[in-house]
């Protein structure tokens, strides 16, 4: 179990007058306090790390975030903010001392611009539920992880979160106008607005990937775009990693950007298969999934480009998506490939480094290597365009000793992926399960920078503690 | 004169930005000096260039990355990147015509975060940066991000950096992402649109699944002004279109047709789409008025509302790109044209940049929106987290910051 | 996910199998998104990811069932659109089913609460008593605006005498067991579940279902002994009566199927169809586990027999939009999807889907008098969006999804009405009002 610092122990001596005081500024069922009630709130999408908190509270407004945010400051209570609680880092763990913001409720659409080409939403709207509000009209909203979901929009602008479709259209930080939030005293502040590019500074820019240590989001103005006329998937299947990695980099510079470009390897490709029949080639060490968008010759024009560049890797098998279904059941394995891995392991861990896209075969080299010696199987899905991995460590959380060992695998590859010149998260955050790795990544003046710009926004260290930074600072 | 500091590596750099902070001496922090005209002028003794810092150190086509000196010319970097096929694709603009500054600097570019006519469909220039290395106003030497794509590790002062005008540190070397640049690129130009109207089939062409580029407005006036669009005669709406050249052929034919509401439409060919929208990027068609020069962001429907305004408060000169969302606007260097611009970014919900002005107005008005107090503060202590004692650009983008 | 079970919890056979199925959780939460309560109530114990949570915690303890623990897990509809969702195959349908048993077995519930819950488990599975019960509940409707307060009797009171039809329709001619002979050259031999509720409140339905097998030439058996399928009380947790139906209609259909022989137990209810597939895993510790496994073995959904067979219309088109509502008991339950849509297609209709078509109506077997707001406001919701399609007529395969959704704007009918009609029998009674060509 991770190690989290010493809750305050004022705070736990007043946790009935606190739970009143939250009581006071909430409607009934907005505050939970019950020990079994809170149970469920004790983790997220990391389940193998746990903490009830002290408080729940579920608002329905800005006003009523401001307000239990101004409360925790007066009472000097940390908080933690939480979405759809489908982090894969930790980062909606809570303390023993905390109140977790759940922003669940808020998830009203307040208005779509077609004409603009943006949306006003809460934070609480789920990252697929912005498309399902403009798709009717031909418009999406472009980042799309694989938890979309149920992953929710506050948690994607704190996240900064990617997903497959980012080789073209982005990141969450690329696709936001606007932001409304609350500051660690129950200030309400608008970033930006339906406009783009701030003036000043890019707070903006700054708080989306903050993972909650700065403010609470509360409503964010996204951007939405026309969609193209169609899109197609294509399968490509290899006898090693080290083809298929070749094959990436030849599509890349022949000055093809495909709109998405996914790696997956054997064990990955089984598990999906089981889960979406998709028709992967399960007799592939490795398999990519190429889309590009378009009209249908455009389609077949660049899906012809790209066949050709595959059929000079000696590919096992190209395949085609012939129509809207099968693409779709593509994606489906490859969105659900992480709860899919949980048939064939009761357990995982899901590592989110990011590596130079040329030394993917090296690194998978290694870590199968890992693998071996850890005695942990290992799946790997990758984002080839844009060089983020996952590698999911398979255990089982019933055997301690399993989990420890995942927990140092995991920590391996992270310094492999820094090592070849990478980093640690791609799009999953730091949180709190790389927190104590940071220091792999930068220098102790450079976490003192970011720890500097923390203080400027939350004096008090109250906002979402114990993640992202190595431990000590909390204890100041 | 003031002093001139231009350290020859990273190092030199960090040490001789300890020295100011210990000495607590301000330095105006700059490339080439190309944008010196724009903003608030910097009152101090020093000034520290990074153009010694210049080189591409890596340059990787196939992973899309590209790391070059702060002080590298952009001009090299888009040579470097050209001769591989790809490009800079925010398209930073070029304001020596408009400021009459020299050649920019990539880290002037990044540190300035302005973005060209492809920012609609591409983003601005910070979404390209991927890792900075930095020198903050204590002299210490920091980095953010990196050279992967994807990297959400620690706050992401890469975004911070980018569009703080060297206040918060001095960018010592950019990493950028670079992509394919098109194989073909071609214009709709509709002719004859009143400001609405224009902005109408701005916004039908950049919702339509063709993947519009680039969508801009002049008036006839500055149309006149362009080579590649003067022949036309009158105000011209442009939408551009580049990819492989079926994809452009294909697209720009199905966009002619969905927007033959607004008129026929006449089509521009790769030469001239370049000089047109090299000249919308840099703002050419303002760049022989007199006076005062704005930016003036909003969402793309309230640009015509804007443009309204400042022609109503004063002898106005403007046009519109990101599809009525940038206003570009010339006019007097007075306050009171000033105060009106303001007033129409501020009635529209926008923001804006007095881009080009005399010092004297420069230094008297906000050439940016003054922040609401609660983000004030944090304006300050963010200003105080990298540069303890303001000698970084004092007062560059607000007194007294 | 962890869990920790002592070897002693898990040596009993239904620990062991919630912790098998806990143990495929990997608490992604994707389950949350497509949870009608969790989108309706925005809390994380009211999702499927929390209710797994508080279960877990439940059966860790050893404790008895706790108020909190029921609340949550009574605002469950067991709509199952969390498995349809979850990319690790967590069978929530049967760790749900053993929690309900817990609570029922260590809970007491308040007097009014087991006084209906005792009514219902008693009168609906029995026709006659069902039907007397209507003619009461309809003369007593006009009582229900008299009925005060918030409190959650009184609003389930009035729920009841709401979901009571205008009119109570007189037996079926044909109810009862018997063998309905095929017309012309018999092709198949199949059972019909003749239910319990769903003949009581609409027996056209399996009037219709009767008629377009018999034509098709397929003879149909409802057999004698069989009747309720046991889904109402085992969602109420009731396992020894649940169990009960459940032997009776095993032993009927297995008698039918050693002597005659049987192609298809044939389900036009699919909340029915749901637990009869599920005969298997609920005598898996039974004597009977190997007729039972037969018995799911056999089940199929109208719609799916109808597709296996093959179907063809006799009129032609009349010219009608019908909005396809998937009840959750065939698009989750069963993963049966494909095939009304596909059969109505065939059969002329222009076929329609709402929006949030994953999501439940409320109706979820006696829900919607259990929790009348929740399932109110999603009644609500889902009629808006039906009514968005801008359909002729909703079908869905369900008869609490028909009883739920009737009385808004538009008819709704059984897609297998529809079905028998365009291949020769009367029109549905519900589409009086509605011209077609």
């Amino acid at each position: 179990m991770i190690a989290q610092p010493a809750p305050k122990r004022d705070v736990l001596a007043r946790r009935d007058s606190i739970v009143a005081g939250l009581r006071a500024l909430l409607p009934e069922t907005g505050v939970i306090a019950e020990a079994l009630r809170l149970k469920p709130y004790e983790t997220d999408g990391l389940s193998a790390y746990r903490q009830v908190p002290l408080a729940v509270v579920l608002p329905e407004t800005t006003e009523q975030v401001a307000a239990v945010m101004a409360f925790c400051h007066r009472e000097g209570v940390r908080v933690v903010p939480r979405g759809a609680g489908t982090s894969l880092s930790g980062g909606a763990l809570p303390m023993e001392d905390s109140v977790v913001v759940g922003l669940m409720r808020m998830n009203r659409i307040l208005d779509i611009d077609y004409a603009d080409r943006c949306a006003v939403v809460q934070a609480g709207v789920t990252n697929i539920g912005i498309t399902q509000a403009v798709q009717g009209r031909g418009f999406f909203y472009a980042p799309d992880p694989s938890s979309q979901l149920a992953c929710m929009i506050g948690g994607n602008v704190n996240m900064n979160s990617g997903g497959a479709h980012c080789l073209r259209y982005g990141v969450t930080a690329n696709n936001l106008l606007g932001l409304k939030v609350v500051t660690v005293e129950g200030e309400v502040l608008e970033i930006g607005g339906a406009h783009m590019d701030a003036a000043g500074y890019d707070w903006l820019g700054l708080l989306t990937g903050s993972e909650g240590q700065l403010v609470v989001v509360t409503e964010v103005t996204v951007r939405i775009l026309r969609g193209p006329e169609g899109a197609r998937a294509m399968l490509a299947a290899f006898d090693s990693n080290e083809i298929a990695g070749a094959c990436v980099d030849s599509i890349i510079a022949s000055g093809i950007i495909p709109v998405a470009l996914e790696f997956m390897d054997r064990p990955a490709i089984h598990a999906c298969e089981a889960f979406a029949h998709a028709g992967y080639p399960l007799d592939a060490e490795a398999m990519l999934i190429i889309e590009v968008e378009g009209s249908v010759a455009e389609q077949d024009d660049l899906l012809e480009k790209i066949s050709q560049i595959c059929r000079k890797f000696d590919p096992i098998s190209l395949k085609i998506s012939q129509s809207a279904e099968e693409s779709l059941a593509i994606w489906k394995g490859r969105k659900g490939a992480f709860g899919a891995v949980g048939r064939i392991s009761p357990d995982y861990l899901c590592m989110d480094g990011t590596i130079p896209t040329s030394r993917l075969p090296e690194v998978l080299r290694r870590i199968g290597e890992m693998s071996m010696s850890y005695n942990l199987q290992v799946a790997n899905i990758f984002h080839a365009g844009d060089g983020n991995l996952h590698p999911l460590i398979m255990f089982d959380a019933n055997d301690p000793a399993s989990f420890e060992k995942a927990e140092h695998f995991g920590a391996d590859i992270l310094r492999l992926c820094v090592e070849v010149g990478g980093c640690l998260t791609g799009e999953h955050g730091v949180g709190v399960e790389k927190r104590d790795l940071m220091g792999v990544q930068f220098s102790e003046t450079e976490l003192e920078q970011m720890r500097r710009v923390k203080s400027a926004f939350d004096p008090g260290w109250l906002l979402n503690p114990s993640k992202v930074f190595p431990l000590k600072a909390d204890a100041a | 004169m003031t002093d001139r500091l231009e350290p020859a590596d990273e190092a030199a750099l960090a040490r001789l930005v300890g020295e100011a902070h210990a000495e607590g001496t301000p330095l105006l922090v700059c490339g080439n000096a190309s944008k010196l005209g724009m903003l608030r002028p910097v009152q101090a003794a020093r000034t520290l260039s990074a153009r010694a810092l210049s080189g591409i150190g890596l340059y990787s086509p196939a992973e899309l990355i590209l790391a070059a000196g702060a002080g590298t010319p952009l001009a090299e970097v888009a040579a470097a990147v050209a001769a591989k096929g790809q490009h800079i694709i925010a398209e930073p603009p070029d304001f020596s015509a408009l400021l009459g500054g020299g050649a920019q600097t990539l880290g002037g570019a990044v540190a300035a975060n302005l973005s060209g006519p492809r920012r609609v469909a591409w983003g601005a220039m910070r979404d390209h940066v991927m890792g900075v290395r930095a020198v903050n106003g204590i002299g210490e030497t920091i980095h953010s991000g990196g050279r992967v794509l994807k990297n959400v590790t620690g706050l992401d002062l890469c975004k911070l950096l980018a569009g703080s005008h060297g206040t918060l540190a001095v960018l010592s070397e950019i990493t950028l992402k670079v992509l394919p640049a098109p194989e073909r690129r071609a214009t709709l130009v509709l002719r004859g649109l009143a400001p609405e109207r224009a902005v109408a089939a701005l916004a039908a062409a950049l919702g339509s699944p063709y993947a519009v580029s680039g969508a801009a407005h002049l008036p006839a006036a500055q149309a006149a002004r362009v080579p590649a669009l003067a022949w036309l005669g009158g105000a011209v709406t442009l939408a551009r279109i580049e990819d492989f050249a079926s994809s452009v052929a294909y697209r720009s034919g199905r966009l002619r047709a969905d927007l033959a509401a607004f008129g026929a439409a006449e089509m521009l060919d790769d030469a001239a789409s370049q000089v047109a929208w090299a000249a919308v990027r840099d703002a050419l068609p303002l760049a022989a008025e007199a006076g005062a020069v704005w930016r003036v962001s909003v969402r793309p429907s309230a640009g015509p509302a804007v443009a309204r305004a400042v022609a109503e408060a004063f002898d106005a000169a403007w046009f519109f790109d990101w599809g009525g969302g940038l206003v570009w606007v010339a006019g007097p260097a007075t306050e009171a044209a000033h105060d009106a611009v303001c007033a129409a970014a501020r009635a529209a919900g926008g923001t804006w940049m007095l881009l080009r002005a005399p010092e004297a107005l420069r230094a008297a008005v906000a050439v940016i929106p003054p922040e609401a107090p609660a983000l004030a503060a944090i304006t300050r202590r963010v200003k105080a987290a990298f540069d303890p004692k303001g000698i970084l650009n004092p007062g560059r983008m607000f007194a007294g910051i | 996910m962890q869990t920790n079970f002592t070897l002693a919890q898990l040596a009993d056979p239904d620990t062991a199998a919630s912790n098998q199925v806990l143990r495929t959780c990997v608490h992604c939460g994707f389950c949350t998104a497509t949870c009608p309560t969790f989108v309706l109530l925005g809390d994380e114990l009211d999702s499927p990811r929390g209710r797994i949570y508080l279960i877990k915690d439940m059966l860790e303890s050893g404790r008895p069932a706790t108020e909190e623990v029921v609340r949550h897990v009574d605002r469950c509809l067991s709509c199952l659109s969390c498995m349809t969702t979850c990319p690790s195959g967590v069978n929530y349908m049967h760790l749900v089913d053993h929690a309900r048993v817990r609570i029922e077995q260590t809970y007491r519930r308040p007097w009014h609460e087991r006084g209906l819950r005792a009514l219902l488990a008693t009168v609906l599975p029995r026709p006659g008593l069902m039907r007397a019960a209507l003619i009461g509940a309809r003369l007593a409707r006009p009582l229900a605006a008299f009925i005060p307060g918030r409190s959650m009797p009184a609003q389930r009171l009035r729920a009841l005498l709401a979901l009571a039809p205008a009119h109570v329709p007189s037996p079926s001619a044909i109810e009862g067991a018997r063998v309905h002979a095929a017309i012309g050259p018999r092709r198949g031999r199949v059972a019909l579940l003749a239910g319990c509720a769903q003949q009581v409140l609409d027996p056209a339905i399996n009037e219709a279902t009767i008629r377009l097998l018999t034509r098709l030439g397929v003879e149909v058996v409802v057999a004698r002994g069989a009747g309720c399928c046991g889904a109402l009380t085992h969602h109420m947790g009731r396992h020894d009566p649940a169990m009960a139906s459940a032997r009776a209609n095993i032993e009927a259909w297995c008698r039918e199927a050693d002597g005659e022989g049987l192609d298809a137990v044939i389900i036009n209810a699919s909340g029915c169809g749901t637990t009869v597939k599920d005969y298997g895993f609920m005598f898996r510790t039974d004597p009977l586990r190997a007729q039972a496994e037969r018995v799911s073995g056999l089940a199929a959904d109208i719609t799916e027999y109808l597709a296996r067979i093959g179907y063809a219309p006799t009129r032609a088109a009349p010219g009608l939009t019908v909005a396809y509502h998937s009840a959750c008991s065939l698009q989750h339950g069963q993963q049966v999807t494909a095939q009304p849509k596909a059969l109505l297609r065939q059969a002329g209709f222009t076929v329609v889907e709402p929006a949030e078509g994953h999501l439940c109506c409320g109706s979820a077997g006696t829900y919607n008098m259990m929790q009348p707001e929740i399932a109110g406001r999603l009644r609500a919701r889902k009629l808006a969006n039906l009514e968005a399609t801008r359909p002729d007529v909703v079908a869905a395969g369900n008869i609490g999804c028909l009883t739920q959704l009737a009385g808004g704007a538009l008819p709704v009918v059984h897609s297998v009405q529809l079905l028998d009609w365009m291949a020769g029998g009367p029109a549905p009674a519900a589409l009086a009002g509605v011209s077609h060509d």
